[in-house]
């Protein structure tokens, strides 16, 4: 049962536009604000949901004349940001039905992100529904469609592979170390270089548990400075023999034309550790570290194409999982479009009800003045609400019946309220 | 009773393949639903493991150690209850087909082999026999386990070494994790070995008067045990670590369940003291 769902997005994200349009359409948490009350406030939506990230700015509008609706929005976001790119159907798209509650299930999973599978869009669109539910701006369709996508989220995160194993090369680092270490808080990292990169990988060491990090630098300042900011001690390049002998993980990103670590700095080392292991990761090009030491015992050395390496296959694992997940989001698409023709069913028949109850009691009022005093009147009310219920139930039981096929049970609902002049009157 | 645990006992191989298959399609990533499930369907295997032992007993009338394949049975059940409670500490199930696969060997040689006459030799069911043999099964199990852990450790370090970095690598522990099982699986089977070999010398000087029966198994036993204490002590004081303690390891203990493996088969019964 397709395309009866009454939702509709209208989005621009990394797969339409540049970083620079992104950044210029993105709406601040003020103007989401501005832009819910506006949109349940002053357009036909009856709800919506409203999601500005690094990477996308998509609104998503229900009720029964979403068309329109988006034609009345866009304009107003252009005047909102001062753009024009919100009616620029190059780079803006528009999905409606069931294809639109698809598209939120593949951003909820992370499936239509730039990196594929990755896990923060879902906290991102958490946080967004709560602001719009929190303004009163979703209606019922909005709230399941949330509802549902974030358990086609789980199914997809508990059943397939799709954002296992880490897509960063800094990230590829710190898994490693866990394979060699498992708890890496009471190891101890040593930088080799006191640049960017050798800053930015030890923040990341940090960020999971690391907390000894050491510096060694051929500039004592440099590395004063940066060890001061790691809350650790700067060393001169000179000590390294000694610092190594401490140390569990090596991080070396300097500048220098010939490698800072070699064989034979690390094998006299090895000996008096007894072997423990040493894990080194060369981030520098051209390389820190002589690829000879990688024969001497417990010692592993990673340096930034093997790091890529992990992460390209990485990747490719997860794309291979991109059909199981398509079938999980599809299940619940389908189950999601059911929920909206019950839906849709129960409002046709509720309003067929009232329209009979009137005609009922109406009639019944004529027929007030004819009959005897204390005359049957309880018994005729029992005996048309009785007549009315199975008329009713009929109707029921014939749009159940072709509720399998969307275009029979367009035909069956439009019928009815054809009939019964419902249209015109709600 | 002895049907019930003639049913038990053969179709346990068949549930131990059955928990194998789940860890292979866990380890060959073919399900991530079934990962989070292992623990209990691990425990409703080694639950059914525990009544296969209780109700043999019952069947057999006397405890279930008796012969070489009622050991192995034991050394299964308990590898796989080590197994289960180290799975449910460290949530990490890539060890479990290496490890269960063992257990399954185990369970194979004992289940289709079993006698089902009750026991007579009086050495047997003597209470004494009874935590001897417990606690040497128990040690062998650790051994067992020491040199899984060490297979498993001399596998991933090979892995990082030359970056195989697929399935087997991500599903396997961390180095340092199997390094500290295997040397604590080590001290552990050296410890609850040596009680059970003390006990049954102990049992023999009460039962036949001689402190060292010229039996060959208890001569192997006490002499493997002795060579892994030289071995433990030389290592822990010359601070052996890492790929060269994993090769001694699982060597020491194929040498160990190779020599004492074909003298268990040579003789009948466990001990039959001339």
């Amino acid at each position: 049962m397709r395309d009866q769902i009454p939702l509709r997005v209208i989005g621009i994200s990394h797969n339409t536009a540049p970083v620079e349009v992104r950044e210029k359409v993105a709406l601040s948490e003020d103007e989401q604000m501005i832009a819910i009350k506006h949109i349940t406030g002053n357009t036909d939506a009856d709800g919506c949901i409203l999601l500005s990230t690094c990477n996308r700015t998509e609104i998503y509008v229900s009720g029964p004349n979403v068309n329109t609706t988006i034609d009345q929005i866009a304009p107003w976001l252009n005047e909102l940001k001062n753009c024009v790119e919100y009616t620029d159907r190059n780079i803006t798209y528009q999905i409606h039905g069931s294809e639109a509650a698809e598209h939120f299930c593949k951003v909820i999973a992370g499936m239509d992100s730039l990196i594929l599978g990755e896990q923060q869009i879902t906290g991102q669109v958490k946080d967004s529904y709560d602001m719009t539910h929190g303004l009163k701006g979703t209606d019922a369709l909005i709230n399941k469609l949330f509802n549902f996508g974030m358990q086609a989220k789980k199914k997809v995160h508990n059943e397939t592979f799709l954002s296992d194993g880490t897509v960063s090369v800094s990230f590829a680092g710190v898994e490693l170390a866990r394979k060699i270490f498992s708890d890496l808080s009471d190891k101890k990292i040593l930088l080799i270089g006191a640049g960017k990169t050798a800053e930015l990988a030890a923040y990341h060491f940090q960020e999971n548990g690391v907390k000894h990090i050491n510096v060694a630098n051929r500039t004592m300042e440099n590395a004063t400075e940066l060890a001061k900011k790691l809350h650790g001690k700067a060393y001169q390049l000179d000590n390294l023999a000694r610092v190594l002998e401490e140390t569990d993980i090596v991080i070396s990103a300097t500048s220098s034309e010939t490698y800072v670590v070699t064989a034979d700095i690390i094998r006299p080392i090895s000996k008096m550790r007894h072997h423990r292991p040493l894990f080194l990761i060369d981030l520098a090009i051209p390389r820190d570290i002589d690829p000879e030491i990688e024969k001497i015992d417990g010692v592993f050395l990673y340096n930034l194409d093997d790091l890529q390496d992990i992460v390209k296959s990485n990747l490719e694992k997860r794309k291979k999982e991109i059909p199981k997940a398509m079938k999980i989001i599809q299940e619940y698409v389908d189950e999601f479009q059911q929920w909206v023709s019950m839906n849709s069913m129960n409002n046709v028949v509720g309003m067929l009800k009232s329209k009979l109850d009137v005609l009922r009691m109406n009639e019944l009022e004529r027929l007030k003045s004819k009959l005897p005093q204390n005359g049957y009147k309880s018994e005729i009310e029992n005996l048309t609400e009785s007549i009315i219920n199975k008329v009713v139930r009929q109707h029921v039981k014939s749009l159940k019946k072709v509720a399998h096929d969307p275009e029979q049970y367009r035909q069956q609902v439009e019928m009815i309220l054809r009939i019964y002049e419902l249209d015109s009157e709600n | 009773m002895k049907e019930f645990s003639q049913i038990i006992s053969y179709s346990l191989p068949i549930l131990y393949m059955v928990v194998i298959y789940i860890y292979y399609l866990i380890f060959t990533e073919k399900t991530k639903t079934l990962a989070n499930k292992t623990t209990p369907i691990l425990l409703f295997l080694v639950v059914c493991h525990l009544i296969e032992i209780i109700t043999r007993s019952i069947a057999i009338d006397s405890m279930p150690l008796s012969t070489t394949h009622d050991a192995y049975a034991f050394i299964a059940f308990s590898i796989t209850l080590v197994y289960l409670i180290s799975e449910i500490g460290i949530k990490s199930r890539g060890a479990g087909i290496f490890i269960l696969s063992f257990a399954l060997i185990l369970e194979l040689l004992s289940s289709y082999n079993m006698s089902w006459e009750p026991e007579t030799n009086p050495l047997l069911v003597d209470k004494t026999f009874a935590i001897h043999a417990s606690l040497s099964i128990m040690g062998y199990t650790a051994l067992s386990l020491a040199a899984i852990y060490a297979l498993l450790y001399i596998l991933q370090n090979n892995n990082l070494k030359k970056r195989n970095l697929g399935n087997l690598f991500m599903q396997l522990p961390a180095l340092n994790y199997l390094e500290r099982m295997s040397s604590r699986s080590v001290l552990t089977g050296i410890i609850l070995l040596g009680i059970g070999i003390l006990l049954g010398h102990y049992q023999a000087h009460v039962m036949i008067g001689e402190f060292w029966p010229k039996d060959i198994k208890v001569i192997v036993s006490d002499v493997v045990w002795l060579l892994y204490v030289v071995g433990f002590v030389f290592t822990s004081i010359k601070k052996w670590r890492g790929e060269k303690m994993a090769y001694l390891s699982f060597y020491g203990f194929l040498i160990l369940i190779v020599g004492g493996g074909i003298i268990i088969y040579m003789s009948n019964s466990f001990h039959k003291f001339n």
